[in-house]
């Protein structure tokens, strides 16, 4: 794929992942191990599962950030690509311009169409060079402000509202972490493409002036320097292109032809101008075709070729490593494991009926048969102590619950509900919530001994006493029965 | 095979739903001191990719054994009976209200379950239990008991030597505190239960171990992101003419906290997320930045450009120009075009770079003044954030689901150190790298990572 559609779900893979950020975990985790396993012949391919994530995520809803991005930089790439014509086309139309009178000196053609490139390609392979050399990152981050890329990137900025980040993603500072090296790679790859088109248009306006009008090359200088030893120095510059373009080095006759001097309105070194010298001093236009194409448009064709590549590379890694990506990968990759409930809790929620459970520890003047509740009573004579200090006297203690039958138990109520007592104490264990079992017997001890007597619930501690939490327990629990000679109290402190 | 099943049973009110929610790590079972709040089975699956390894089952308390005894004694024929008996009693209660929780509880076990019998043992025991513990023995299941250490008595003897008499294992969990190998040791032991059950549970284990490493990595992962966008964060605000630079500089230093406090606390979400803890309450002090004279720069922008920048820009494509004079009278200027052409573009670009920076394309101001504030520059500040991730993640990996209190996150001095200079030498290089705005190195960030997993395991271990 190419990395134009890298480029637009890399946008939305960002804009995805921010959205995902506010959906509960377990339900990424279900729906991110499903496309996982779909996907288990990508597993070694991280890059093709999160793309193949992001086209199964956005079925039905698709994304626009991303392509208006890719658009975007469409858009721009085109208009780098006619800058660079146009400009690369009004220099050689400068550099070329030749109306009969002066012609043209190669020295300076040369100089101006191909030693300022050759020295901006030095510039970009400075600041290309791996940034993680102390060096040559503060030389990169210094030179770096020549880069057009860098300006065609700020440019992008003013066409996205809103904020869609789009594809100023890449700079943006919060992704730093991530997309600085896809930025730079981005930045070099629209500065080499201007560059590029910038030596075509060179090359198109060369070819355009050399096939419609006739040019006149010659070559001057003040220096005392014989033919043989220019054409040497010419030999050497064509080195690049003299095996497969022979045509392309300047021989020594035409060398020799063409020396050119200015005084009295120039005369040529060796002849007098004649048509076929004419037609000679034209022949330096392969040279200066194959100076624009060996020492720039190749160049740039390879750096072009090389940004590209790298631009690409980086893209591929910035969609494995934005925030969230990681996390998702692992999510797809690894097994589902859970342990959570696998339906929905039915709990049962007692609602507090304040007013039908009383308490009123130290009041009562009750003689009582005490209900000995599971053998919570370990120490009879010390208990009838705590109880008298309540002011409940204990006729005597009657086991129930625990290792006591149920029939026992209802036989235990009816006898003491018959012998009219003022009242019956339930000695029970505070940390031993009521069971249905108890309400069942509170409840056929009401029936059989009528309303109005009192029943008194005692609630038991340990060591430590009896705790807020059992007292509040039981009193709640009790609170349902809607009895209102029910009573809860605590026996000894509260803890 | 059928998968293993476990029936949590008890009395109300002994922590069988915080086993249960300790065992499945899930914080959505309803933990009261209210007896009878679970009313129904309720199951939690241990599965992978969907196939299910072992299943507990949460069940309602016992309400009405001894009646349920009696019923059953008065139905038996001989011991030989007994699990039929229970069996026939639960077909006959299905509607019976009455015996609602019995029938519920009793069903699992009827159908394969092993039993987990749960019992309190900071409190005495109570001959109240002895009817419930009969009827478990009577299903004929393979049973073992579980001695929750709810508060902070021990009666856990006594316990042992009750439930002893009734159940083959006899094991004390503490359900607030288990730490994960304490969970699953427990689970291993669920497998002398029933031989078929072992490797099946082992398994599991073995599946679950690797989950708790994964989830290690990707909280470190998360913590060593954290740390990264800590360190190199940096917040700019392009200023408006009429704005005061101080005052300016004091809000943006303001949102720069608040950045790292979110930053913070999305940390401690995330991580608590990857441990299955999502409504906890937590309570930590905020991130203190330890020099509140961050550096703040202004520096002055168009196009993305410096001032500087952008003279040299002009001063460059002004020679460009002026060279094209020099070439048109063949050198003869003696680049005097070229110079000239730099000078006037320098100048002209220093001139005029403040009227085009105010200029707005599309909405959008070219350029301007624009004062930024950090990265944090103090060589103590990530070991303080470090230290208390660290704190937090090590305690919520301790934390058990049963526990409901809230999470105190208060890091002593002490607490914050790391005890290992060659890590400590380690971690400074990365944080420096950071500091030094590196951060495009996402290999920074797991290196990082790798480096804080070590610590949290030499830390555990």
């Amino acid at each position: 794929m190419s990395h134009f559609s890298l480029l637009s779900d890399l946008i939305d893979l960002d804009g995805k992942l921010e959205k995902d950020s506010t959906i509960d975990l377990d339900s990424r985790r279900q729906r991110d191990r499903r496309i996982g396993r779909s996907l288990q012949h990508d597993r070694n391919q991280p890059v093709a599962q999160i793309r193949a994530w992001l086209h199964e995520i956005t079925v039905g809803d698709a994304p626009k950030n991303g392509p208006q991005g890719a658009r975007l930089y469409h858009v721009l790439c085109v208009l780098l690509l006619v800058a660079g014509l146009l400009t690369g086309w009004g220099l050689a139309s400068a550099a070329l311009y030749y109306d009969g009178q002066q012609p043209i000196n190669v020295v300076n053609a040369v100089l101006v169409l191909v030693l300022p490139q050759v020295l901006l390609l030095l510039v970009w392979l400075l600041t290309a060079l791996p940034v993680r050399l102390p060096l040559f990152s503060q030389l990169g981050a210094s030179l770096g402000f020549l880069n057009p890329g860098r300006l065609t990137g700020q440019l992008a900025s003013l066409f996205i509202k809103g904020d869609d980040r789009g594809l100023a993603l890449l700079w943006h500072p919060d992704n730093a972490a991530v997309l600085t090296p896809a930025a730079r790679w981005l930045f070099s790859f629209w500065s080499q493409l201007f560059a590029f088109s910038f030596n075509i248009g060179l090359l198109m306006c060369t070819f355009f002036l050399v096939s419609s009008s006739d040019l006149a090359f010659v070559w001057s200088t003040t220096l005392t320097i014989s033919d043989a030893a220019f054409q040497q120095l010419l030999t050497v510059f064509s080195a690049p292109w003299s095996t497969f373009l022979p045509e392309g080095v300047p021989s020594a006759e035409l060398v020799s032809n063409s020396r050119y001097y200015r005084l009295d309105e120039g005369t040529l070194a060796g002849a007098t101008a004649t048509p076929q010298l004419a037609g000679e001093l034209g022949k330096w236009w392969p040279f200066l075709i194959a100076a624009v194409t060996g020492y720039g448009l190749l160049p740039r064709l390879v750096t072009l070729a090389f940004s590209w590549y790298r631009f690409r590379h980086h893209l591929r890694r910035a969609l494995c490593n934005l925030p969230g990506a990681p996390e998702l990968l692992a999510r797809m990759n690894s097994p589902l494991v859970s342990t959570l409930a696998a339906e929905p809790e039915q709990a049962f929620k007692m609602s507090a009926n304040d007013g039908t459970v009383k308490q009123q520890a130290g009041q009562y003047a009750l003689q009582c048969a005490v209900i000995d509740w599971a053998a919570a009573c370990a120490d009879e004579a010390a208990m009838t102590g705590l109880l008298a200090a309540m002011g409940i006297g204990v006729e005597a203690f009657y086991p129930a619950g625990g290792r006591q039958s149920t029939e026992a138990d209802a036989a235990l109520g009816r006898s003491l509900c018959r012998r009219s007592r003022e009242g019956i104490g339930i000695l029970v264990r505070a940390w031993e919530p009521p069971t249905l079992e108890f309400t069942d017997f509170l409840s056929a001890l009401r029936r059989q001994c009528g309303d109005r007597k009192p029943v008194i619930v005692l609630l038991m501690g340990d060591a430590d006493g009896v705790t807020a939490s059992d007292r509040d327990t039981w009193q709640l629990m009790l609170s349902q029965l809607r009895d209102p000679d029910l009573h809860v109290e605590v026996i000894g402190k509260t803890a | 095979m059928s998968v293993p099943e476990f029936a949590i049973v008890g009395h109300p009110n002994k922590g069988k739903s915080s086993i249960v929610s300790t065992l499945s790590e899930d914080e959505s079972v309803t933990i009261s001191p209210v007896p009878g709040t679970t009313i129904d089975n309720r199951h939690y699956p241990m599965a992978v990719d969907g196939e299910i390894l072992y299943e507990l089952i949460d069940t309602p308390g016992f309400q009405r054994a001894r009646a349920a005894l009696e019923w059953m004694r008065s139905h038996v024929g001989s011991a030989v009976d007994r699990a039929s008996t229970v069996r026939r009693f639960v077909d006959e209660h299905q509607q019976d209200p009455r015996f609602e929780a019995e029938v519920h509880l009793l069903t699992p076990i009827l159908e394969g379950a092993g039993i987990l019998y749960v019992v309190d043992g900071s409190r005495p025991f109570g001959e109240d239990y002895e009817a419930e513990m009969e009827i478990l023995r009577w299903t004929g299941q393979p049973s073992m008991a579980l001695i929750n250490m709810i508060g902070d008595s021990d009666y856990s003897d006594d316990w042992t030597k009750a439930l002893g008499q009734y159940f083959r294992i006899v094991r004390v969990f503490d359900a607030m505190k288990a730490d994960f190998d304490r969970r699953v040791q427990l689970l291993l032991a669920f497998g002398e239960l029933r031989e078929a059950w072992r490797d099946t549970l082992e398994k599991a284990v073995r599946i679950l171990r690797e989950e708790q490493a994964r989830r290690r990595r990707l909280a470190t992962q998360v913590i060593a992101e954290m740390l990264a966008r800590m360190i190199t964060h940096v917040r700019r605000r392009r200023l408006e003419p009429d704005v005061v630079m101080d005052a300016a500089r004091d809000e943006l230093l303001d949102t720069y906290k608040q950045d790292l406090v979110a930053m913070e606390q999305r940390c401690r979400d995330e991580v608590e997320q990857i441990y299955n803890h999502r409504d906890m309450e937590r309570n930590e002090p905020v991130v203190q930045l330890l020099d509140e004279d961050l550096f703040a720069r202004q520096t002055w922008v168009l196009f993305g450009l410096t001032r500087q920048q952008l003279v040299a820009t002009g001063a460059i494509g002004g020679a460009a120009a002026g060279s094209m004079i020099d070439l048109a009278v063949h050198g003869t200027s003696l680049l005097l075009g070229s110079g000239l052409g730099a000078l006037a573009g320098g100048v002209s670009a220093w001139l005029t770079s403040d009227r085009i920076a105010n200029v707005k394309v599309l909405g959008h101001p070219l350029g301007g003044k624009e004062v930024s504030i950090g990265p944090m520059r103090n060589i103590n500040f990530p070991y303080v954030v470090l230290g208390r991730a660290l704190l937090h993640q090590r305690m919520i990996e301790a934390r058990t689901h049963a526990y409901r209190g809230p999470l105190e996150v208060d890091a002593r001095p002490g607490q914050l150190q790391l005890a290992d200079t060659h890590a400590r030498r380690r971690f400074e290089k990365l944080f420096a790298k950071l500091r030094k705005q590196e951060s495009y190195r996402t290999d920074l960030v797991t290196s990082l990572a790798e480096l804080i997993e070590q610590q949290l395991t030499m830390s555990l271990a």
